[in-house]
């Protein structure tokens, strides 16, 4: 009696073990080596983080879905280098957690949509979108200039991401919320610390026209204004493709 | 212990895993076709057309 | 529910309820602030219904030992009710948001209106609500009839329904207030999925503890495929969402990884959720019913196993085929180009072994619907693992990458294959676990089928034209060597296609609501006078008095 028990659940966890060995293995061989990947591509040292302002903008982007339409991961293919600029390099996500690459262009690449635009256009476009492209069928994203962003919890996220291996420093968590605010109001009392920061090439604007209050409409204008721009890898690497 | 470079392990994921891809494969096959199963198999087949009357015991 | 329970068994429903009352009541507030207060009020309200509702019957007689020689077949209703309740709201959702394309207007300014936050209701609705239910629901079912034993106790499996639906709820009520990891298929964040691994733990539990009490050592082919299914999903669930949570007392979290590591690990998840979710579960579901409708054993035995170990080893390489052309390193591409073809082996297999099996048999799939939509399914899975593999193959698949085509395939699979095999399913188990003589109305099950057929086409068909015409406007060339077209030229093109889609999930959303209303009828309908029993004539007596 013990015995065939015995025997009976031998054979169903040995069939569960063989179906876990057999489905590991080309998880394995093809994911394994992928965190050794630094060694092989190309480097970018001037690579800058995303600033607490624009990453607020990246979770609104999360948030509302966008990625179910638009990627962020141009083909080596001509057409999509002609249409939308040089090739995605790994290097270029290798801040971003998640990656953002997409599956389905509803809308087109926004890889390196960043300055292509007017900070105006871009918020007027999301604000009703139909208004700057008529046959446009993107939905209209008028909630975003109404809301107000909370920045309170901006520096628990850069801890966040800091501790996965982000290289935000000390100052940059301490200061995640006044440097969301100081990035959307150029001529406030917080905007220095911004760009001593991040850098004076940081993009220190009122995103959606209005220096009063940081919205979500700032917000995720900035991370658009951003994308595509954090290094300038991929240009250079086009540039030099010869050598 | 330094982690193996990304040469080595691109080289295992290679070689390795067609080498499981031909064992498995060999194994799967010798178990289908090996002659003992056959009755297990057929009783496994035939046994759902009739499992209507109630558990065991 | 309760009552056909054991004293104990109450006490551990009891004792489960009251912790996750408390686990509830703690998420609640300490997110009071966040959408993760909402979650933890319906954990709360869950908890408490479900002591409220052990309370109620906690005194009642015990179920007499006799018990024990019938099948435990209440909670394979309850999930097959659950499973078409997650149909009609995937569906609906579904069908809204393609109507949101073609009129974007639709969305009252509201947040949650948005194409963005509906889309993965529609995902998460129909793959894990309706797919999922479905296949624990006939998981129970195959289980107890192949192994001719009783479902291990009478608490694990209303645990793991109750469970799995409150995380579906918890899911697409997040993302209706904006909570999502943006991972495709993986939406839900940390606590729900914290919640889905202890969920599926008692499910893999459930599932050794009734093979346990079989007494033939071989296990049906079908329960391997089951197995598969919860084994391999467990694995890739806890690696895709591990990340790390901002905090304890909100939602958001950040995914371990980043960048390109990021996208492998997506997408060998994302692609084989299609593989353990979508096709192991459901062979498993199609080895079961379709001989058992078709009153023939399955053609070739040997033919499921060797497919069950090529699928199961195949699929697991293939998802780096969603990254062709991306910066994944190439060799990992032409690994995933490699196995999505040889992968058409194994699929072929089952597929030809299902239709193999109807030989002989054609004139049943002429006259009963719900063979038909069996034979159907099996029609349908052959077809879309060969589209898979020709859409693998990498100038394919830079043509039909990012376009409506891999639309058109998706929707090949979960409609033609996924839905047709699991309304089969439904169909022959209504009748048999409710004790009718038939369904309340065959017409309206053939209705239901070509209704489904129809829809099937029209948007498959809406979906190939739109995706291989966009594909060929965004690399069309003038003479002179520009691009023919802007991208908003391509999204113009695609407005009839839209239309056309939209109308096609609307004929299959009609035909899945006459299902529900089918089913509900026959529910409602007098018990057979000669029930087509599958339980000692005890055991029903003592159910009816119960």
């Amino acid at each position: 009696m013990f015995g065939t028990h015995y025997k009976l659940e031998r054979y169903s966890i040995g069939l569960a073990v063989a179906i876990i060995v057999a489905a590991s293995i080309g998880g394995l061989v093809e994911i394994a080596p992928l965190f050794t990947i630094h060694e092989t591509v190309e480097r970018a040292p001037h690579m800058r983080v995303y600033t607490p302002l624009e990453l607020a903008g990246r979770n609104i982007y999360i948030r509302e879905g966008c990625y179910a339409c638009h990627s962020q991961m141009i083909r080596t293919l001509s057409d999509e280098v002609e249409r939308y600029g040089p090739y995605s390099l790994a290097v270029e996500s290798q801040y971003d957690h998640p990656m953002l690459w997409g599956s389905k262009r509803t809308g087109p690449d926004l890889a390196r949509v960043g300055e292509k635009y007017s900070d105006l256009w871009q918020s007027e476009h999301l604000n009703n979108p139909r208004s700057v492209v008529p046959q446009s069928i993107m939905p209209a994203y008028g909630f975003l200039k109404r809301t107000e962003l909370r920045t309170t919890d901006l520096p628990k996220d850069l801890a966040a991401l800091k501790r996965l291996g982000v290289p935000y420093t000390d100052a940059m968590v301490r200061n995640a919320s006044d440097d969301a605010k100081g990035q959307a109001d150029p001529d406030g009392a917080w905007a220095d610390g911004v760009r001593a920061r991040y850098g004076d090439a940081t993009h220190v604007r009122a995103f959606d026209g209005d220096a009063g209050t940081v919205t979500e409409m700032d917000a995720l204008v900035a991370y658009l204004q951003v994308l595509g721009h954090l290094t300038d890898v991929a240009h250079a690497s086009e540039a030099g493709a010869g050598k | 212990m330094t982690s193996p470079s990304h040469e080595t392990l691109t080289l295992f994921a290679q070689s390795w895993g067609l080498f499981y891809l031909i064992v498995l494969s060999l194994g799967v096959l010798v178990y289908t076709f090996w002659p003992k199963n056959r009755a297990r198999f057929d009783r496994a087949k035939n046994s759902i057309m009739n499992d209507e009357n109630g558990p065991w015991a | 529910m309760v009552s056909t329970m054991t004293a104990n068994e109450r006490q551990a429903a009891l004792v489960i309820s009251i912790l996750a009352a408390i686990v509830g009541l703690a998420m609640a507030a300490a997110g009071r602030h966040d959408p993760l207060g909402v979650h933890g009020a319906m954990v709360l309200l869950t908890g408490l219904m479900c002591a409220f509702w052990v309370i109620r019957d906690y005194y009642k007689p015990e179920p007499p030992a006799t018990r024990l020689a019938a099948y435990y077949d209440e909670p394979i209703k309850a999930g097959i009710l659950l499973a078409l309740l997650w149909a009609a709201i995937g569906m609906f959702f579904g069908d809204w948001v393609a109507w949101l394309l073609a009129y974007p207007e639709m969305t009252f300014d509201a947040a949650w209106s948005s194409f963005g936050r509906m889309r993965p209701i529609h995902t998460t609705g129909v793959i894990f609500g309706f797919g999922g239910n479905a296949l624990i629901a006939t998981s129970f079912h195959v289980m107890q009839r192949t192994s001719r034993a009783r479902l291990a106790d009478q608490f694990t499996p209303w645990f793991v329904l109750v469970g799995y639906n409150l995380f579906c709820a918890m899911a697409v009520s997040g993302y209706l207030m904006g909570v999502t990891q943006s991972k495709e298929y993986a939406e839900p964040e940390w606590y729900a999925d914290i919640w889905l691994v202890v969920v599926w733990i008692a499910y893999f539990a459930l599932y050794l503890r009734t093979l346990a009490r079989r007494r033939e050592p071989h296990i049906y082919v079908a329960n391997w495929y089951y197995l598969a299914f919860i084994l391999v999903v467990a694995m890739l669930h806890i690696v895709n969402n591990l990340a790390l949570p901002v905090s304890w007392a909100g939602a958001k979290s950040y995914s371990l990884f980043s960048g390109v590591q990021d996208a492998m690990v997506q997408w060998w998840y994302g692609h084989n959720a299609v593989a353990f979710f979508l096709t192991a579960g459901f062979l498993g579901m199609l080895y079961y019913y379709l001989p058992k409708r078709a009153g023939r054993p399955i053609y070739s035995y040997r033919m499921s196993i060797v497919g069950f170990w090529g699928i199961t080893f195949f699929y697991v390489w293939v998802g780096s085929h969603h990254l062709h052309y991306t910066a994944l390193p190439q060799w990992v591409q032409t690994l995933g180009m490699t196995f999505s073809v040889m992968l058409l082996i194994p699929s072929w297999i089952a597929a030809a072994n299902a239709l193999l099996t109807l030989n002989g048999a054609w004139h049943k799939v002429r006259d009963d619907a719900t063979l038909r939509f069996m034979m159907v399914a099996a029609v349908f899975y052959g077809l879309s693992t060969f589209e898979g593999s020709f859409l693998a193959i990498r100038p394919v698949n830079s043509l039909s990458h990012y376009t409506d085509w891999t639309v058109a395939h998706v929707h090949a699979g979960t409609l033609g294959w996924n839905s047709m095999i699991i309304f089969g399913a439904i169909y022959y188990l209504v009748p048999q676990l409710w004790k009718r003589a038939h369904m309340y109305s065959p017409a309206l099950v053939e209705f239901h089928f070509w209704s489904a057929i129809a829809g099937t086409f029209i948007y498959v068909f809406a979906m190939w034209n739109s995706g291989i015409t966009q594909g060929l406007m965004w690399r069309a060339y003038n003479p002179n060597g520009t691009l023919a077209y802007s991208f908003l030229d391509t999204v113009i093109a695609m407005h009839p296609y839209y239309i056309a889609r939209a109308f096609g999930g609307l004929l299959f959303l009609i035909g899945t609501l006459a299902g529900i209303y089918n089913v509900w009828r026959t529910i409602q309908a007098a018990p057979a006078r000669t029930p087509q029993s599958d339980q000692p004539i005890l055991a029903v007596a003592q159910q009816a008095g119960s």
